[in-house]
């Protein structure tokens, strides 16, 4: 017996596991020759042998897992008594209290089975608080089976490398041939690895294969697996004609290569991936995340290896110079619901999305249930609660914002721009003209600067604006507000237009200055009341500066000292903003913030409790190195906060500036502020110190010293020929920005410069930060490679090294259960300890050991399409799906394989097959997605769309987490609110008021019906042969034409007396229906076709 | 139904004793289930056991029974989304209208946060109720003017006004409520119970949802009434108030009765066809549910047609009642789908959420709510229902006993406030005139008896007969309930 794994070491034991991960990979061979003896996954025939050896994995972490782990686990945290279960060492020692739980091969004192067989409610194990009830006798037996044997442990199998199954030697057990003898039965010839294994342990029970399906069934299920959608009756008709040994092969061959493939596959993915076209949560706003879906769908039609699949979306953005497609992948990870509730807590749902994301990667990648680690150590699995933020480490460096924006449509930051190959030139050429636009005014401003530089040096004359240029008279000055005076109705004159004064509620009161010598009043601001001023409302291309004065009351952790936005979160600052930020200035213009923005922040701290003269300008060029801040008249040293701004700065609402208070921001609470002004343009330092200190210029120009700053000045105000480049500049910038804000954006991800600091957060609550973590993988999982980069892109070069335990397992199984209901593991989002085992262990470790090595290795290099062809061209996969009623009864979720896969289609299949048939399909692939018949059913209603988009495939149909589709949501769709692995599979009686009721389907019959009168010229048997082949993808059986012939009969004769109804019927749908054939006959056909739109042989894949 | 059904795959629910011999028996197909090692989660032990595919049949739910001998056999529960003011309606502080436009100390918050809503405003001011309060009933129970007709029944009710809550924000706040998570993706109540207890009619769902039509306010998502993990079978079918009350339960113009019955004549000839040469249960199932479907379409139009109730009965409800979706018409439904054995009727009634001129908008709602609520617990106890029928108005948090925005006379809002706040219940064993816990005098937090959303659920599913420790499944390798790992049961106010 080799069945226990040959190396004892306790796979949970951190220290040793890398070691034992090594020796693993050069044991392989080794350990290949110990599996193909035939009894490392067969273990023990359960029929041969009355009384087998126990198995841990098999017989005994069941036990220890459902009942004791909880408390006697991996979780330090929750571990009573001291007694430790899942690890040898811990359970075979003496405890605190004296007893031992576990002493191998003595089962007499063993205290755990003293525990578990107690009488007395205070002593037995588990105890009754659990309410998890007492073990049953055969486990209690199995446990002391398993002490008197020696009580061995194995590793977790999903946890240990894949083994190499040669299934060459599971040929020495002996077949047995299936019942039939016919041609398409296995025999020894026709079986591939997949039956040779399914076969020898079927032996065991007694059972065989079934023989092959029939070839119509065949043809149908093939065709729905690979497809989605039924094969017409001429494929059905071909495929039974040809008698060539290799037709079923080449029907998956032509199969896989048709476009269907993608569309059928991608529907699985988006399932996993969360997908919807909308945020999710309470408001749920529409968002357009489909190219993404287009782009899987190709992945999968162009076969992309599953290695890169995986990478790409987990990492493309981080690949060696990533492109478009690459990076567009990774919006895999912000699939995520977002929130954009007013007043919720941005980091909060910052944390969700993180944790979301790494959720995710453990059921999709690894079939690990991460969620538990995310307030505690697992309970079960060895996976602690400090390495679930090691993984959340990885996918939290982006530079995201919690929340969307609610008053404008910006697309979550980071974000990839889509641009078609016109779009990258016209942008590229308009950026190119915005260089040179920029170049020229830097030639005219370097003339004018000379000419300046001259006159000082006594070389040329004085320019003569200078001579006129006055103190206190600064150009492009558009409104002003000395706050010293409230008009009669309450309002605050422009001193320069008394038509745009700023309004302002009575609560924020004009105060005398008495300090720094300043005169006249200010305005105090509660920070719950704004100043509104008519001005301000900047495109980003055009140069602007606000000047002012401001007395700070105290250090402010955050106060909005003026801005032209809507509101903070809820429009992710649109606009543009100065801030009190931690008692720094900070100045900033804004897309969607933090991730698409230019802001600056002063080094210095704003000094408080006296007046400060302070100025802010930008010069138009979206860049952080245009954004200035002058205090006191003096520029500013300032620190690059973002320099990432690519879209506008308007919109969203809040057009102009406001000064004091910002919705749910926090406000500039006892605020002082005087001398409000607003220019439309960025002027000179030597202006701005005018403002500051009036008569500095007139001084400078007497002085005649600062060359500088005199001529930036006359550049900036005066020269004429700057002035017309300066224009020019504006002119190409904004004709750049519209180009840019043309093209469409998404989601990605797009790593910090610098990776975010990650912590174990205690409970899981986003605010209760404890130690910090570094990103790395769980120690009971293959080490991380020494030469990978600790980033996401290293996180994936770790996944899909060909000997990673999970990664081939876990796709493989989802494959297996995408095609035949349920996976070789049941639990496709959970191969931990709590997972059942899978019967068939040998065959998953056969398939995933072949999937993930490449093809030098004797592997099949990640090659998703032949991975597939693989298992259906098995004979298990090829079985008819009926076997005698007592395996019917006994295995009736069909775990055992002795018979082929039957269950009722998913949701999208059972509407695309209808449409299918019934000539209705439009197959126009990607785009944006579309409203079906049901969307205004839906509990977010919208109106139906019209023409193809009512029959398009369903995959296209708009997803609304809050309001799915109602036609799939009642097959069972899940909201995909989060990663989901299995639909259900329900069979209820709503499905029968959608298949017979619904507008889709009605529509469909009818047309269906009236194309059959016209094709068979109302030939009945013609007619309802056909619509059968059609629908069930094979000829009826003579009984079965009586029933239908009786059925049309019947619908005739009821139509003929209530002519009536069937000119209502055929109206429904936006198909249009024709005089001929009469509204009768294709009322009563309508009926017919619709009752077998309803039939098992429509909606059952058999 | 067969006795193994038990919330545990694993065992039988009574203590197997040493010896097992009995145990053996017992345990019959489940021996070779246990043999391929890990233990099988419930859903497949039902769905083995024969209760996947007949999933509106009657049957008694995944426990096959109770825990203990059940108060209640169904609940009504009229949710006021958006939440309801309980400073303005049931919890009496006349110290807030005493210090009305002082600000709240300190110390009386203690450092909770508030939302992003409020959080940032420079000044918080006290607001007192402008509503006039009063006591009613034998009990004594406080109600503020504008209940009127809930006065007249205080003594049939047990007011719980220590109730609190995680969340600030409503999306988490609701799902909390209906699903005891803030994340989406877990059961809803009507969902465990279904799961638990099966149905009770043949022709009927046994989780129904009925949301007040044209409301504004804070929106609804169709998770609060879904299965989460639970299989789709378990969410509730939502009835709507216009076009048909389940989707597509009517059949399509130009489809009459008869005829529907020929076509399913025929398809039913088809399917025993099918099932001589293909002998699955599937298709059984397939068939029966046909037959259901059938029938739900005459039980499902006639339980939502209430031209067969009495005038007066409509009128005690309210000038709304012969409006159908309005919640005074929903409360006779309510009460009409209770009467044919739904088990779990869940009413959504929203835009409570009042942030900004909270008095005119809570007056609108309590004149929509108020005489359909009292009118529905009376009607029950006229029928003799209310004992047996659990009764709950409440909704996912309360508000703030501050200003949100400016406090000027006569115009204020409230914030969202999870600390504290009121519910109700009547009959289902739940005790009458009662009122349970208390909250300080600036109605801010609580300083007896609080009762934890967790709590509630356990509360709530005692009721029933169900130990809420009891009602699990296993999900993602974890074993999960309704209250989580929390909850303990309010006995104070249990009858």
């Amino acid at each position: 017996m080799c069945g226990s794994y040959p190396i004892q070491l306790s796979l949970f034991d951190g220290v040793r596991l890398p070691l034992m991960w090594y020796l693993m990979q050069s044991m392989r061979h080794l350990i290949t020759c110990l599996a193909i003896s035939g009894c490392f996954w067969l273990a023990t025939g359960e029929a041969a042998d009355p009384l087998p050896r126990i198995s841990f994995n098999r017989d005994i972490r069941p036990i220890l897992s459902e009942n004791c782990f909880a408390c006697h686990g991996p979780d330090g945290g929750k571990r009573q008594a001291g007694l430790r279960l899942d690890v040898r060492e811990r359970s075979i020692e003496e405890l605190e209290s004296g007893a031992t739980a576990i002493v191998p091969e003595d089962a007499a004192t063993s205290e755990l089975l003293t525990r578990v067989l107690a009488p007395d409610p205070d002593t037995v194990m588990p105890p009754p608080a659990a309410k998890i009830g007492r073990l049953s006798g055969e486990q209690v037996a199995l446990l002391r089976r398993w002490i008197v044997e020696g009580a061995k442990y194995e590793p977790h199998w999903a946890f240990v490398p894949v083994t190499q199954v040669d299934v060459a030697d599971v040929s020495t057990v002996a077949l047995n041939a299936p019942a039939a003898s016919d041609s398409t039965s296995p025999t020894a010839g026709n079986m591939s690895p997949i039956d040779r294994i399914v076969v020898s342990k079927l032996a065991k029970r007694g059972l065989k294969l079934q023989p092959q399906a029939d070839l119509a069934t065949l043809i149908r299920r093939a065709t729905f697996d690979i497809t989605g959608l039924p094969p017409t009756p001429a494929e059905v008709a071909a495929f039974i004609a040809d008698s060539s040994p290799d037709a079923y092969g080449k029907l998956l061959d032509h199969l896989l290569a048709s476009s269907r493939y993608g569309e059928r596959m991608a529907a699985d993915w988006m399932d996993l991936a969360r997908y919807s076209d909308s945020y999710g949560f309470q408001v749920d706003h529409k968002r357009p995340m489909w190219p993404w879906r287009d782009w899987v769908i190709s992945a999968f039609n162009r076969n992309l290896p599953w290695n890169d699949f995986a990478t790409w979306q987990i990492a493309g953005d981080l690949l060696p110079q990533a492109t478009d497609e690459q990076i567009l992948a990774t919006a895999f990870n912000r699939l995520h619901s977002q929130e954009c509730e007013g007043g919720s807590v941005e980091e909060e749902y910052r944390v969700y999305a993180v944790n979301d994301r790494v959720t995710t990667f453990g059921t999709a990648f690894l079939g690990l249930t991460l969620e538990c680690c995310r307030c505690h150590d697992h309970k079960f699995d060895p996976l602690s609660q400090r390495e679930f933020y090691q993984f959340f480490a990885f996918f939290d460096d982006i530079d995201e914002a919690g929340l969307y924006s609610f008053f404008t449509p910006a697309t979550p930051t980071p974000t990839l721009r889509l641009l078609d190959a016109k779009a990258v030139t016209a942008l590229a050429q308009a950026e190119e003209g915005s260089a040179e636009a920029a170049t020229q005014l830097a030639h005219a401003e370097s003339l004018a600067r000379d000419r300046v530089a001259e006159w000082i040096a006594g070389k040329a004359e004085m320019p003569p604006p200078l001579a006129i240029a006055t103190s206190g008279n600064v150009s492009g000055e558009i409104a002003r507000y000395s706050f010293d005076e409230r008009e009669a109705d309450g309002t605050f004159a422009s001193l320069l237009d008394p038509d745009h004064p700023a309004t302002s509620p009575t609560e924020n009161t004009l105060v005398e200055n008495t300090i720094d010598g300043r005169t006249g009043k200010a305005i105090q601001l509660t920070g719950d009341h704004p100043v509104q001023t008519p001005v301000g409302n900047f495109v980003r291309s055009h140069p602007f500066a606000v000047s002012l004065w401001l007395h700070v009351p105290d250090r402010a952790d955050r106060a909005v000292v003026f801005h032209r936005s809507q509101a903070w979160t809820d429009a992710a600052s649109r606009g543009y903003e100065l801030l009190i930020d931690g008692g720094h200035l900070k100045w900033s213009l804004i897309h969607f913030w933090p991730g698409d923005a230019a802001s600056v922040r002063v080094a210095e701290q704003l000094p408080v409790g006296k007046w400060v003269h302070v100025a802010v300008s930008s010069n138009g060029s979206s860049k952080a190195s245009g954004l200035k801040i002058f205090v006191n008249g003096h520029v500013a040293a300032t620190d690059v906060v973002r320099d990432s701004l690519t879209r506008e700065i308007t919109g969203g609402g809040g057009d102009h500036i406001r000064i004091g208070e910002r919705m749910r921001d926090h406000g500039f609470k006892g605020g002082l502020v005087d001398d409000f002004r607003v220019f439309d343009r960025a002027i000179s330092a030597l202006e701005i110190r005018e403002l500051a200190k009036q008569g500095t210029i007139e001084a400078a120009i007497a002085d005649a010293e600062d060359a500088e700053m005199l001529g930036e000045f006359f550049a900036s105000a005066f020269d004429e020929s700057a002035a017309k480049q300066r224009k020019l500049l504006e002119a190409a910038r904004l004709s750049h920005d519209a180009l840019a804000e043309q093209s469409q954006e998404i989601m990605v991800m797009r790593e910090l410069p610098e990776p975010r600091m990650a912590y174990l957060l205690d409970r899981g609550e986003y605010s209760m930060r404890g130690e910090s973590v570094e990103p790395n993988t769980p120690a009971a999982l293959p080490p991380f490679p020494v030469d990978q980069p600790r980033n996401r892109l290293g996180l994936a070069r770790w996944l899909t090294h060909p000997d990673h335990p999970l990664l081939s397992r876990v796709t493989v199984n989802r494959v297996w259960q995408s095609l035949f209901g349920l996976g070789l593991v049941q639990s496709p989002e959970d191969l931990g300890s709590q997972s059942m085992r899978p019967e068939y262990p040998e065959l998953l470790d056969w398939l995933a050991g072949n999937f993930s090595h490449a093809g030098d290795q004797g592997g099949w290099g990640w090659d998703m399409k032949r991975l597939i062809k693989t298992i259906m061209l098995s004979q298990t996969y090829r079985q008819r799906s009926i076997a005698e009623e007592r395996v019917m009864a006994d295995d009736p979720l069909n775990a055992w394989l002795a018979r082929g896969p039957r269950y009722r289609l998913p949701a999208e299949m059972i509407r695309d097959g209808a449409l299918a048939a019934c000539g209705l399909l439009v197959e126009k692939m990607g785009g944006p997605p579309v409203n079906t018949y049901d969307i205004p059913e839906s509990f977010k209603p919208e109106p139906a769309g019209t023409g193809e988009s009512l029959y398009r495939r369903s995959l296209y149909t708009f997803w609304r987490r809050t309001g799915p589709a109602p036609v799939l949501e009642s097959f069972d769709v899940p909201k995909r609110v989060v990663c989901v692995a299995k639909r259900d599979a329900t069979n209820t009686p709503l499905h029968a008021f959608v298949l017979m009721n619904g507008p889709q389907f009605v529509e469909a019959s009818r047309v269906l019906a009236e194309k059959l009168l016209i094709e068979f010229s109302g030939q009945a048997d013609g007619m309802l042969e056909r619509a059968f082949e059609l629908l069930a993808s094979r000829q009826p059986d003579d009984e079965e034409r009586e029933i239908l012939l009786r059925m049309y009969a019947e619908q005739l004769a009821w139509y003929q007396t209530h002519p009536e109804d069937a000119t209502k019927l055929v109206a429904i749908g936006g198909t249009p229906a024709h005089q001929n054939p009469s509204a009768v006959d294709q009322a009563a056909l309508a009926g017919v076709v619709n009752a077998l739109m309803n039939y098992d042989g429509c909606v059952v894949k058999r | 139904m067969t006795p193994l059904h038990t919330a545990d795959s694993q065992r039988p629910k009574s203590p197997a004793l040493p010896g097992f011999g009995g145990c053996h028996r017992l345990l019959g197909r489940r021996e070779w289930l246990s043999s391929f090692g890990m233990g099988l989660g419930g859903f497949a032990l039902a769905e083995m056991l024969g209760r996947g595919g007949d999933a509106l049949g009657a049957d008694s739910g995944v426990l096959g029974g109770v825990h203990f001998p059940p108060k209640a056999k169904r609940v009504i529960f009229l949710f006021q989304s958006g939440g309801p003011s309980q400073l303005d309606l049931y919890d009496y502080k006349p110290l807030l209208i005493q210090k009305n436009g002082q600000q709240l100390p300190e110390s009386v918050r203690s450092g909770q946060r508030l939302t992003g809503m409020s959080g940032n405003q420079s000044s918080i001011p006290l607001v007192g109720s402008p509503f006039g309060f009063s006591q009613h009933g034998q009990s004594g129970a406080w109600m503020s003017d504008l209940l009127p007709h809930t006065a007249k029944i205080a003594d049939q009710l047990c007011f719980v006004r220590s109730m609190f809550t995680e969340s600030i924000n409503h999306g988490p706040g609701v799902t909390f409520m209906q699903s005891g998570s803030q994340i989406p993706g877990r059961p809803s109540i009507g969902a465990w119970l279904d799961y638990g207890l099966g149905t009770d009619n043949q022709d009927l769902p046994s989780f129904v949802v009925l949301v007040t039509k044209n409301k504004g306010g804070q929106p609804l998502m169709s998770h609060l009434w879904g299965a989460g993990f639970l299989p789709s079978r378990h969410q509730a079918v939502r009835f709507r108030s216009g076009g048909d009350p389940v989707l597509y339960v009517n059949n399509p113009a130009g489809v009459s009765v008869e005829n529907r019955r020929q076509v399913l004549d025929g398809l039913r000839q088809l399917h025993e066809h099918q099932f001589a040469g293909t002998p699955d249960a599937e298709i059984t199932a397939r068939i029966a549910n046909y037959e259901l479907a059938f029938r739900m379409q005459s039980s499902v139009p006639e339980v939502v047609d209430l031209s067969d109730e009495p005038a007066h009965v409509l009128d005690a409800y309210g000038p709304d009642a012969r409006d159908p979706g309005t919640f005074a018409a929903n409360c006779v439904l309510a009460r009409r789908l209770a009467e044919r054995g739904v088990r779990f009727i869940q009413l959504y009634h929203q835009d409570w959420d009042h942030h900004s001129g909270l008095p005119n908008g809570i007056k609108r709602e309590c004149q929509q709510t108020d005489q359909p609520a009292a009118a529905l617990v009376e009607d029950l106890r006229a029928r003799g229902m209310l004992d047996d029928t659990l009764v709950v108005w409440g909704g996912e948090f309360g508000r703030t006993n501050y200003c949100q925005g400016h406090l000027t006379p006569g115009l204020f809002g409230r914030d969202h406030h999870p600390r504290c706040f009121t519910i109700w219940m009547a009959g289902g064993g739940t005790k009458p005139g009662t009122t349970y816990g208390e909250t300080c005098e600036y109605g801010y937090n609580i300083v007896k008896d609080g009762v934890h959303v967790h709590d509630f659920h356990a509360t709530l599913l005692h009721l029933l007969g169900i130990d809420h420790e009891r009602l699990t499944y296993k999900f993602q390798g974890r074993r999960y309930r309704l209250t989580d790992v929390h909850g303990k049961v309010v006995n104070g106010i249990l009858a």
